[in-house]
């Protein structure tokens, strides 16, 4: 309870526009969410700069927040940050193989951290896309496998169906 | 990383499965999400998370620095719609060569991006930003002229889809 009075105060102090609150915000919230865009870009690089751009945005957003999870609520503009990315990357790729023939360009696309990937990370990219974000958003938001369901706009018995055979086949992998 | 959300998995998964069965899943999980608590990602950097402050505390003594963007953001997609139009008035109406067309259409978008004052702020976004215009703008003349096997109708879904794709971000801000 002192816990959700404390976060209520901290929400409140951002939304007066107080740095000192967003600071305390970004030590609250800032390994979980970088381990989520790690966990689903495996680049550093990458998620250093999703970070960055998950805080400022939260400066716009937060205004928005009024009642419910505040975890959950994060956690879906972390999520939307992470389609963002992924949808600019497509464009990216799309256009860099469109030009391919006419422009002789250095830009790449970020690839993950190759000696610096942990055996976990490896296993996690056999899995399907979908599904190691679904195990990825219910582990870093921490939120109830209904709130799961609510933020991803799908029935319950589908996210629990993903994340219970994700992780069974990510325990097999693990075990190999 | 604790596990904090104090769901009975069980009881959870007995909604959807027999028991035996509900019992495994829920085993399963929890023994999955053990894994991921054994293996932890990265953390950010210290330094890193000082920048971020360092950011933020820019941004809230800005003020509402979104507007100028937004309002570039605006023109490029009225520029992006500006497009689309001249693509399907080529595509569908087009009697006879109108090479007066897409000239006047490259100039607005070059003005569109580039008169900004701020635009340093968002270089990235607003370079990629151009040449996802540039492409549609080589897809509208491939259109035109025929060089695309006289599949035009895929290339106008194709047109339509990306102006869609860059009009959601921009709206979004």
């Amino acid at each position: 309870m002192a816990e959700r009075e404390n976060l209520d105060r901290i929400i409140a102090g951002c939304k007066s526009g107080d740095a000192g609150s967003f600071s305390q915000l970004v030590d609250m919230y800032a390994g979980r969410c970088y381990g989520y865009f790690y966990r689903l870009t495996g680049n550093r690089a990458v998620s250093d700069d999703l970070l960055s751009e998950l805080f400022v945005k939260l400066v716009e957003k937060i205004g928005s927040f009024n009642s419910g999870s505040f975890e959950g609520w994060l956690f879906k503009v972390v999520s939307n940050i992470f389609h963002d990315y992924l949808r600019a990357k497509h464009r990216q790729s799309r256009l860099l193989e469109a030009q391919k023939g006419r422009l002789q360009s250095n830009v790449s696309e970020p690839k993950a951290d190759s000696d610096a990937v942990d055996r976990l990370q490896l296993q996690l990219d056999k899995l399907d896309a979908d599904t190691k974000e679904v195990i990825m958003l219910r582990y870093y938001s921490q939120a109830s496998f209904r709130e799961i369901a609510r933020m991803r706009a799908e029935p319950i018995g589908t996210t629990l169906s993903k994340v219970h055979r994700g992780l069974k086949k990510l325990r097999e992998l693990m075990e190999d | 990383m604790k596990d904090q959300t104090n769901e009975n998995l069980e009881k959870l998964f007995s909604e959807f499965l027999p028991g035996e069965d509900a019992r495994q899943a829920a085993e399963d999980v929890q023994k999955g999400e053990q894994i991921l608590r054994e293996h932890p990602a990265p953390a950010p950097a210290g330094e890193f998370l000082a920048g971020i402050n360092s950011k933020i505390a820019s941004v809230l003594s800005a003020g509402k620095p979104k507007t100028r963007k937004l309002v570039t953001y605006r023109v490029a997609a009225v520029a992006a719609a500006v497009i689309i139009t001249v693509a399907i008035g080529v595509k569908f109406f087009e009697k006879g060569p109108a090479e007066t067309q897409t000239p006047v259409v490259v100039t607005l978008i070059q003005q569109a991006v580039w008169e900004g004052e701020d635009i340093s702020a968002d270089q990235a976004k607003l370079a990629l930003l151009t040449d996802a215009l540039e492409q549609i703008e080589g897809e509208i003349l491939a259109l035109r002229l025929g060089e695309d096997g006289g599949n035009g109708d895929g290339e106008s879904v194709e047109l339509e889809m990306e102006l869609t794709d860059i009009g959601g971000d921009f709206w979004k801000g």
